[in-house]
Order: structure tokens, then sequence, then C-alpha cells
């Protein structure tokens, strides 16, 4: 056997795998054919983060003169698109090193190319035979053809997106899910005049419908038209579009080669520990069709580099935080109201605005709401929804709360400091146990 | 390094436990806290967690086997410790200690009997706080756990470090109910009727379950036997019995029992005493507290008349129906039934002959009483017809010795046989 362990794919998912598995003293490899950091890195997550960053900034600057910041002349200002691309490339490129650095010092070796899965542990990289104990196949997922036909070059995904240096005015956004909602609203907050049609009913069906709901008023107030689903793609001019963003549902990348493992759809079938029907070797990330974000695929792979180290504890899966970086932010952890009726559980909800937080004022970004749904008994913390501009860092408190099994009781026991925007949660505990100060 | 872990004493007086539960099979990576195995001991059923990290490379003791404090439970190889740096297994050489020196590892907690060393001295109770400390639970856990009147501490966790989650509670609870709803029969003896009915113990079952398993196993239990011959206490009886009836009082023989058994402990104060084995005392006390046995529904009682020394015969006759009274009432309250210091168990007035009665531990001793009968007795040479009682002496042989149990015995015989001298002496 050459190597313990092959990863194939180095995104969020395989660099984490292989990181844990050098540290662990697995001798292992992982075998790349674009970069380092997979699609998270270099045109996933981190370039959409930059690039919205940017779009707040721009948007935000409209408020200049409100702060008392003068001399700014709104008229004047406009965005470019490529100088956004630059910055964020630059990000990239650091974190990338950053992840080169580690795989390095945990003794992983990264082989670039292309691998393909035979039998008995062995992958193929360039006519190259290479045997290992185990196998994990971390390859990701690439957006599924879009239902109409469209000129190739008219067609914009993630992957070229953010290299792009300018980006046309009238745009057709296709999708749902939060990639879909971000992109609408990133090309809305510069001035675009976006469309986005859906193929679902909800803009992300995961979500809380209360969710859904401000999602769809928001983009109404940003003057995004949304085309429902149901309507079919018939109702929609392909030709009026100068781009079409394509952020359909994804598909898996399955690596080729004789040896097959079962699949769902594009999808490999997996265990509660990530291994596929071949014994030995594993399929986590965006492969097994599980989940769309970076962070579930990270846990993952962690459970799958356990599991071979003999670890047999299973991942939880109920308490994956799902984020969405629109203006504001959305986050939302644990069930929701609808799952709990559908079961049959009862709760309760208690929410408290923005609008009331010291911080949130004075930051000038008042809009947002924290619920927290609880059991009623015991006070147990079930589910956790947040809207607020930075809804995604405030959501790892609930996912502590939950991950501990607090109850409502503990929220309203934690010191929260003042001021801040994470008091709403002392403001929507106290009330869940019946003794709000605020409200 | 293989490092070998011995069955660690985890609670006091503990010698052996039964194994419930594997965790780890051989090639299991283990964590320090890691639970390894679930064992029952005489006390507690307890997860015993690892205290390195490793592989398991040997694993000893199937599923109901018992395993003796200091014995081998896993052998662990630990990566990165070469054979000749490794240090001494530290828990095993406290336990060897303890073993070696004093035979039980009961005794190592006696300071007297531990290494000097700081090391073996840290590594030891490391073992202990495993058990004593606080478990670790989540808040939901343990709202729940006192909802529903669960002791945390049973609870295996299966959360991170051990920690009880909600799930742990939900299932033992589950496991709770099953056992109290489906008995552990095959379905065919189900089928052909109730065979068996299984009852949840009630706690007072248990405390009884309890408390005589523990005089039994913390005492030398020894019994003598004597027949005095009671026809004067016959006459006595009948003789007043007219006169307290009176007064509401029904006159037994049980008064007069109770004042010569008082009497008797005066004169033999061991009686009236108890050991305190750990810390080397005999503890006697200089007050005559008399428990008497009572058997209700719910069963035994034991409530107590104090101060009986100093009670006359019809005194003694209405705190016995006060006792009863409240026995039947089910008032007794645990002051009625605490600070006895010696009982008496009267299974003559439910129709018993002999019996072997069991110290109410602490105390030393307990005497047994048959029903009075009629019994050929040789008087100057003739045979005549006696009236006898027979007596039960059990006594705590630690404490008291057979002359010792002998003569206290013949005294309170003697006080029984000529009740005037319970008054004249």
């Amino acid at each position: 056997m050459d190597y313990d362990l092959i990863i194939i794919g180095a995104g969020p998912a395989g660099y984490v795998a292989a990181i844990r598995a050098g540290q662990a003293g697995l001798k292992t490899a992982i075998i790349e054919k674009k970069n380092v950091g997979g699609m998270c890195l270099n045109w996933g997550c981190i370039p959409s983060k930059a690039m919205l960053e940017s779009a707040k900034y721009f948007s935000r600057l409209s408020m200049a003169s409100d702060f008392g910041v003068e001399g700014l002349d709104p008229k004047k200002l406009s965005f470019s698109w490529e100088k956004g691309v630059k910055r964020s490339e630059r990000i990239v490129r650091r974190l990338t090193k950053g992840v080169e650095f580690l795989l390095k010092k945990n003794n992983v070796e990264i082989i670039a190319g292309t691998a393909s899965l035979e039998g008995e542990g062995t992958v193929v990289v360039d006519n190259r035979n290479l045997s290992a104990k185990n196998i994990i196949i971390a390859t990701g997922s690439y957006p599924r053809p879009l239902p109409f036909k469209v000129h190739e070059k008219k067609i914009l995904n993630l992957e070229n997106l953010f290299s792009m240096k300018e980006i046309p005015q009238k745009l057709l956004v296709v999708g749902e899910g939060p990639v879909a909602a971000e992109v609408s609203q990133l090309l809305a907050l510069i001035g675009r005049d976006v469309t986005l049609v859906k193929t679902a009913d909800k803009v992300f069906p995961a979500l809380d419908d209360y969710l859904n709901t401000y999602i769809t008023r928001r983009f109404e107030t940003m003057k995004i038209k949304v085309i429902e689903g149901s309507q079919g793609f018939d109702s929609v001019n392909v030709g009026d579009y100068e781009g079409i963003v394509n952020c359909m549902l994804r598909k898996g990348i399955r690596p080729t080669g004789s040896l097959k493992p079962d699949t769902d759809d594009s999808f490999y079938v997996t265990d509660e520990h990530f291994m596929t029907s071949v014994k030995g070797v594993y399929a986590v990330g965006d492969v097994n069709g599980r989940s769309i974000y970076a962070h579930a695929a990270s846990a993952q792979a962690l459970a799958a580099v356990n599991h071979i180290l003999g670890i047999t504890e299973t991942m939880e899966t109920e308490r994956v935080p799902l984020t969405i970086y629109t203006d504001p932010e959305i986050a939302q952890i644990g069930r929701t109201e609808q799952q709990l009726t559908a079961d049959g559980v009862e709760y309760k909800v208690n929410e408290f605005p923005l609008s009331a937080n010291g911080k949130a004022l004075t930051e000038g970004n008042p809009e947002g709401i924290l619920r927290i749904i609880s059991e009623p008994k015991y006070g147990e913390v079930l589910g956790v929804q947040i809207i607020s501009h930075n809804a995604t860092d405030m959501i790892s408190e609930a996912a502590a709360y939950m991950a501990v099994e607090s109850t409502v009781f503990d929220v309203a026991r934690t010191m929260h400091a003042h001021p801040t925007i994470s008091e709403v949660f002392l403001e929507a505990g106290s009330d869940a146990v019946g003794t709000p100060v605020h409200k | 390094m293989r490092y070998i872990f011995k069955f660690p004493d985890i609670g006091e007086g503990l010698t052996e436990g039964i194994v419930i539960e594997w965790y780890v099979d051989k090639g299991t990576a283990v964590k320090v806290g890691q639970p390894l195995v679930k064992m029952e001991t005489d006390k507690v059923v307890t997860d015993i967690p690892s205290p390195r990290e490793g592989v398991i490379a040997a694993r000893y003791g199937k599923v109901g086997e018992t395993v003796h404090v200091g014995e081998t439970l896993v052998e662990i190889e630990i990566a990165g410790e070469a054979g000749a740096e490794a240090k001494a297994p530290e828990t095993e050489m406290v336990e060897e200690t303890g073993a070696g020196v004093v035979g039980t590892i009961e005794v190592a907690s006696n300071n007297a009997y531990l290494p000097a060393s700081d090391e073996g001295r840290e590594v030891k109770p490391a073992a202990e706080k495993g058990s004593a400390r606080k478990v670790l639970a989540t808040p939901v856990a343990r709202a729940m756990a006192r909802d529903m009147n669960i002791d945390i501490n049973l609870v295996k966790g299966t959360g991170p470090a051990g920690r009880v989650m909600k799930s742990d509670i939900q299932s033992f609870h589950a496991t709770a109910a099953s056992a109290k709803d489906s008995p552990a029969l095959s379905v065919t003896a189900q089928a052909a009727g109730e065979l068996v009915e299984i009852k949840p113990m009630s706690q007072m079952r248990k405390s009884i379950a309890k408390n005589m398993l523990r005089s039994k196993q913390s005492t030398a239990h020894m019994t003598l036997f004597e027949e005095p011959e009671v026809s004067a206490l016959i006459a006595a009886r009948a003789k007043y019995r007219e006169e307290y009836k009176k007064e509401d009082i029904n006159l037994t023989y049980l008064p007069f029992v109770i004042k010569a058994v008082a009497a008797a402990l005066k004169r033999h104060r061991d009686l009236n005493a108890e050991m305190d084995f750990e810390k080397g005392n005999i503890i006697y006390k200089n007050y005559y507290n008399i428990g008497i046995a009572v058997s209700t529904p719910d069963g035994l009682v034991v409530p107590v008349i104090r101060n009986a020394d100093q009670l006359s015969i019809r005194e003694l006759s209405r705190a016995v129906a006060e006792i009863a009274v409240k026995a039947r009432d089910r008032k007794l309250t645990l002051d009625d039934m605490k600070d006895g210091t010696f009982t008496i168990t009267n299974y003559g007035a439910l129709g018993g002959w002999y019996g072997v009665p069991v110290i109410n531990y602490p105390q030393a001793g307990i005497i047994g009483i048959g029903r009075i009968s009629q019994k050929p007795v040789v008087v100057n040479g003739e045979i005549k017809v006696g009236n006898v009682m027979p007596l039960s002496l059990s006594v705590d042989h630690r404490l008291i010795d057979g002359a010792e149990a002998t003569e206290f015995l013949l005294d309170v015989a003697a006080g029984i046989a000529d009740p005037l001298s319970l008054i004249m002496r």
C-alpha cells in the first residue's frame, strides 16, 4: 500500500479530511485537478462573500451623509466589478496558501491531476497507479444544466462570475436556495436589473416559512422581480436578458473509473459514517448530496476520518446552521415551526426585534429579528432564527446552546455584554421564561 | 508501550463487579475518560472510564463475569511511548500496594497504607473521582431526570466526554418502563397464564432489603436460645389484667419482657453498645431505647420506646399500645423509629415459636420471643406441666463474646421467669 488514505478533491471537505488524517499520523495524499480550496475558496463561499461585502459597502455609502460623512456625491459613485474581483482574488490567494501550508505541515502529499477510481483501493492519477487502505471522495458538485436553451456566452456560473471584468445590466438568476438569493441580492445591490426565476415554491425550502416570507418581501423592496417556479420557464423570455446566472440545484461530480459505488441520482449513497457501498471508500461533501454547505462538508470529512481511525461516534446532523449572506443576513439552526407542527411537537416562539436594540440602531442596521423556538415543558431550545446584518456570526451562539441542549433558562441566565446585538438573545430568552426586561 | 489497566476501587468497600456491557473491542481507539465497560457493583451500576488514550490491545472478562478489584480489565496500547522509557503504570502500582499489604482494597483508603509518594496518591483518587464527581449532563437532561425522578448518576452518557444527553434520559426511562411493563418471560410462559406478577419494589421494601443485607454483611451474627419457665409471669399478668382493663390497657407479656431486657442491658452494657469499626471505637450508650419490631401491611417497622428502663409496666403497656395504633394508622414518623439501642421482635404474638432474628444494625443485639406453650418440665426430680417461653438472642459476635451473650440471655430469662425480680433487683 502506498498510502493509508487517498483523498480525491481538495475543497473544504477534502482538505479538512487530509489535515486531520495527517495529524493522526496516517500516510495521506490529496489529489486535486484545479485549485486547492475547491469551490468554497476559489469560486464559492469566499469570493462571493468578498463581492457581497463590496456590494454592501457600495450600497451603504448612500447613507454616508446621514452618518456625518460629507463630500460624497451619490450620483458620482459607481461600482467596478473588476476591482472588487481583484480584492477577492487577493483574499483567495491568501487563504489558499494557508491551506497548502497546513497540508504540507501535516505531511499530506498534494498530487495535481485528475483521479479515476479503480477496484481494490487503487486510484489512478494520470497513468500513475496509487494504492490506499482507505479512499475519501470529496469531489464536490456542479450546477445542473439550465432548463432552456440559451447561448453559451450568456451563461454565468459561479465558476466564472467571480472572475469577470464586467457584469451585464439585465440579468436572470435561475434556481433557488441560498446561492440564488445571495447572487440576486448582490447584483441588485450594485444596481443591476435582476429577475429571479425559482424552481421551487419557496426561495429556500429548508428555511422556516417566516424567513422565506421575509426574503420574498425583502426582494420586493429591493426591486428584484421573482417569477414563481409554478409558472414554469415558458413564461420567461430568455432573449430579454443579457446574462443568465445558473444557480440550479447541483449534481455530484463523480470520479471516472471501473469502481462505481452505489449512487442515487448523481450522488453517492453513504451510511452514517459516510462510507459508500464499497468498504473503505467514503464520500463527503456535496458529492453525497446531503448538504450544500461547506461547514457540513468539513464536519462530514472529520467524521469519515474518525471512522477510519476507529472512532465510531456519528456526526450530529440536526444542528447544522443554515446561513444566507443576504442583506441583512439570515441564519437558522434547529427545527422550523413547520417541522415541529408536522411532528406534533408542542413549541413556543419568543421574538425580539433589532429595532429595539441599542447597538443595531447605532450601527444603522435596525432591520432584523431574533426568534427562539423552545419546548414548553423543559424549555429546551429547539430552533433559532435570526435576521440581522451579522446573523451568520450570531447563529453560533445558538449552535452552542443547542450543542449542549440548553434551555431558555440558560439563555436568560447568560450575561451578554452591552451594547451588543447579541443582547437580543438575553431579551428573547428572558421573554421565554416570563421575565422580559425591555419588552 | 502497553498499559495494563486494572479494575480500580471505585467506591467504599467494593471488592468486585460484574461486567454488564463492553463499550470497546480489541482494536478500538480510546480517549482519556471514554467509558470502557459498564460494571455492576453491590452499590451502583457504573461506567469505568479509560485512564489513558490509546488502542485496546486486550480485554478481560465476558459479559456476566465477575471481575475483582485489582484484576486486569483491559490492556491499552499507547502510541509514541517506548517500553523502556514508559513510566511504570501508576494505577497498577497503587492497586498492588493496597492488595499486597492489607488483602483488600477497602483498607487502602486508609492513609496509613497509601504509598508515601505523591505520584501514587494522585492516581488513586483519580479513579475514585470518576464516580464521585458530578456527572456531566446537559441542562435539558437534568431537567428531564428531575422530572422523571431518575438518578442521573445511573445514566450512561453518550454525548461528548460521556455527557448525559436528553436521549440518554429518554432511553433510560424507556428501559426502566419496559422492564416494569414486560417481565423477562418467554412468550409461551406468558401465554400459559399469569404465572408471575412483577411489581416494582416499594421504597420501604428496598430499605428493608438494604438494611437486612447490610446487617448480615457487616456483622458476625451469633444466636443463643433459652426457654424460661414462665408460670409466675402468667400468674402476674392474670392477676393484674382486670385492673389494667379498667384503665383501658390490655396487659400483655411484652411489657414484662421489655422491662427484663432494659434491666439486663443496664447490667451488660456491651449489649447496649455499637461498634465503629472504621474508627476503631466502641460506643456505649447510657440510654435504653428499646425498638419493637412491628409488622404492617407495608412491611416491617421498628418504632422505639425511649428510656424504657425508667418506665413502669403500666407505662410500657401504654407505650406499646400507642406504637401499635400508630403503626396500624401509618402514622409513625422517622422520629418514632430512630435512636434505638436494642430491639425486641415478638413473633410469639403471631403464634411463632423459635426464630433466628437479624440484628437491627448497628445495634449489638436483638431478642426474639416465641409463643408460650405448655411443656413437661422437671421440678425437684418430678415431671410437671410447665409453661415455657422460647427466647432467641442474636448478637454481633464481633463485639459480644459468647460468655457475655449467655449471661445476658440468662439475665433476661430470669427476669421474665420471676416478674417480681424486675422491681426487686
